[in-house]
């Protein structure tokens, strides 16, 4: 399949916050804004790689999420791409994916490797 | 075009009108109806839906009920959970619940187009029918 | 029946026929699925009994040169109290979440830099109601029709769209955000500082970014005698420091009284930060061999700095919620979990103890986000709970 998104790789702001119904989901919620410089539909997966760390959620296209940019719920998926200095509010690439959304069992199998 | 009328006022049901159901000539037609007519079934006496998925059991609706207010002082009014027996809406196991439509404004003859609920509600779980 | 949810400690929740009524979804979670993913005593993924379990922790902090305690914003205050004694008796470091969330906040009200009210007069008598950076509709599903913009009160008797303002400021669309329609207003803000800036400036007669905003604000707060401002995460980690936050506030009450309440969301964190800093006059990052809070003692930096060798994590999940470089520290040290469920720490941890939720199956007190203290009841007792563990540990030591 051709992927003319391969070349789409838009830089974002990512939020991260409490959301009670997505606590544990891979998701992330992206504002209309962004949604369309960067290709992404509703219900696609998106890669979101920040500092060589990569997760890979599920699109929402939401306007609870900041303008040009994405909100993704507490959890192990943002702490991933989080660090100590920019922890509620960082930079991160987005590009549509074809891969499989990510496994928590993914992230704590790098863990468990370390 | 009557018959249009009372059914969406609920006064009639689709199965009164005999030929649909008894000629198989209507079948496509029958099936039609029962799909756009499915809302109305989802829906109370007063035309409220609400979409469990979205709802966290905030409680916004059920505080700002007009009718809680006046029946329910000093429990829902002031932001308790309804003290009432039969409340409009309660929330039951983190969801809002309707509970006894019959006092909703919305309802009965002398019905008014109050939508205190939905207009509080940020989740936009809780929709009317007309919109 | 008192849910221990979230720091709303709403007291209005009933259980009749196994229907949670009144809770908000996350408390009815915790009502209706406490039985579910309970963890058992392990020592090295090890099943064992729980006193054994009991034994190898005590064995890990004994031989540690650097032990931190971390956590208890989920345990009740007497527990909380047990968790200081222990870190005196280590002569050691403790910390909650609240270093990285509200603690800043909770200790401007607590040393009286800023008014501060309860809740219930809240409801009765405050007209302007803000919420900077916070999303109480996620955070503290109840907060609004509970407690402030929604019910009635004393001198609140016409409801929310006559007689209360409510302000939003945020940095995005939030779902609370979407309330702010009649009498109310929606203020987006990307710089906290400028905001801050901009009252100051529209009070001095000079022109600034957010005037219009800050106009209407004054104007309503002229019409009132009490007015109160929730302030959350947005707020905190929006200013590096809240100095002018303060000088704000304190501006604010030159027109009409305001009050200052940290909007909260663990269950008790605010009891961890009143018992620690009733003892050592700090909320948080403490050190008993220094005597004192520091930046540096947080738990996070010293993971961060190999500081520590061991760390005994209690009711919370660092390995989840902090950032993934917390976690690969926590690898390299040794870890005791006390939590009544299967975390994802529990999951690298050399020792696992399980324990009791409180609120459901113990007892005791926590503390309100305004400072009310209420009492937890209980479904059922177990056996072993925070204060059996707690003070087992206390003992061997």
């Amino acid at each position: 399949m051709m992927r003319f998104t391969r070349f789409l790789k838009t830089e974002v702001e990512v939020v991260v916050g409490r959301h009670v119904l997505a606590e544990n989901d891979a998701i992330v919620f992206i504002h209309p804004s962004i949604a369309k410089v960067a290709g992404v539909k509703d219900g696609d997966t998106v890669e979101l790689e920040r500092k060589g760390r990569v997760v890979r959620l599920k699109a929402k296209i939401s306007e609870i999420a900041p303008e040009n940019g994405c909100f993704i719920p507490n959890g192990i998926y943002a702490s991933y791409l989080a660090d100590l200095d920019n922890f509620k509010r960082f930079k991160a690439n987005i590009e549509v994916s074809d891969g499989e959304v990510t496994k928590v069992e993914d992230i704590m199998k790098e863990l468990s490797k370390s | 075009m009557s018959f249009a009328f009372k059914l969406l006022n609920r006064e009639k049901k689709l199965e009164d009108c005999k030929p649909l159901f008894e000629d198989p000539k209507y079948s496509e037609n029958r099936k039609k109806l029962e799909e756009l007519l499915k809302p109305l079934e989802e829906a109370t006496e007063t035309g409220l839906i609400v979409k469990e998925e979205l709802c966290v059991g905030c409680g916004n609706c059920v505080v700002v009920c007009p009718v809680h207010v006046a029946d329910d002082p000093h429990g829902a009014g002031v932001g308790r959970g309804p003290t009432i027996e039969d409340p409009i809406l309660r929330v039951e196991n983190g969801v809002v619940k309707i509970v006894n439509m019959n006092k909703c404004r919305r309802y009965g003859k002398n019905r008014i187009l109050c939508v205190a609920c939905r207009d509080n509600c940020p989740s936009e779980a809780i929709s009317f029918l007309e919109g | 029946m008192i849910c221990p949810g979230c720091s709303c400690l709403c007291d209005d929740i009933e259980i009749i026929d196994n229907v949670v009524r009144n809770a908000c979804r996350r408390g009815a979670e915790l009502f209706l699925k406490y039985k579910e993913n309970r963890a058992t005593p392990r020592v090295n993924g090890k099943e064992v009994d729980v006193d054994k379990a009991i034994e190898a922790a005590i064995d890990i902090l004994k031989d540690s040169k650097n032990p931190a305690i971390y956590g208890f914003d989920t345990t009740p205050v007497e527990v909380q109290e047990l968790a200081v004694k222990l870190a005196e008796k280590l002569n050691t470091y403790i910390d909650d979440n609240s270093s990285f969330c509200l603690g800043d906040l909770v200790e401007i009200v607590l040393k009286k830099e800023v008014p501060t009210t309860t809740l219930d007069d809240v409801r009765d008598y405050a007209y302007v109601i803000m919420y900077w950076g916070a999303n109480p509709y996620q955070s503290l599903s109840r907060h609004m029709s509970r407690y402030t913009y929604y019910p009635r009160g004393k001198e609140r008797q016409k409801g929310y769209e006559e007689d209360r303002f409510l302000v939003v400021i945020d940095i995005r669309r939030s779902e609370t955000s979407m309330l702010a329609k009649t009498n109310a207003r929606y203020i987006i803000v990307k710089n906290d500082l400028e905001l801050i800036d901009s009252f100051f400036k529209y009070m001095e007669g000079k022109p600034a970014k957010y005037a219009d905003d800050v106009a209407a604000i004054i104007r309503e707060l002229k019409k009132s005698n009490f007015n109160v401002i929730f302030g959350g995460l947005g707020l905190k980690y929006g200013l590096k420091d809240l100095k002018p936050f303060i000088d704000l506030v304190k501006k604010l009450n030159e027109i009409s009284p305001t009050y200052f309440i940290p909007t909260g969301f663990h269950a008790n964190m605010r009891g961890f930060n009143e018992t620690l800093f009733e003892k050592t006059g700090f909320v948080n990052k403490y050190s008993f061999r220094e005597n004192k809070s520091d930046k540096s003692f947080a738990f996070t930096e010293l993971l961060k700095n190999d500081l520590i060798d061991s760390a005994l994590i209690v009711g919370t999940d660092p390995v989840k919620s902090l950032p993934f470089e917390v976690a690969l520290k926590l690898k390299k040290i040794k870890t005791i979990v006390i939590d009544p469920r299967n975390s994802l720490t529990s999951r690298i941890a050399d020792v696992v103890i399980p324990s009791a939720i409180s609120g459901i199956e113990q007892g005791g007190t926590m503390v309100r986000c305004d400072g009310v203290r209420v009492k937890l009841e209980t479904i059922e007792e177990v056996e072993v709970n925070d204060y059996y563990v707690m003070n087992k540990i206390l003992e061997g030591i």
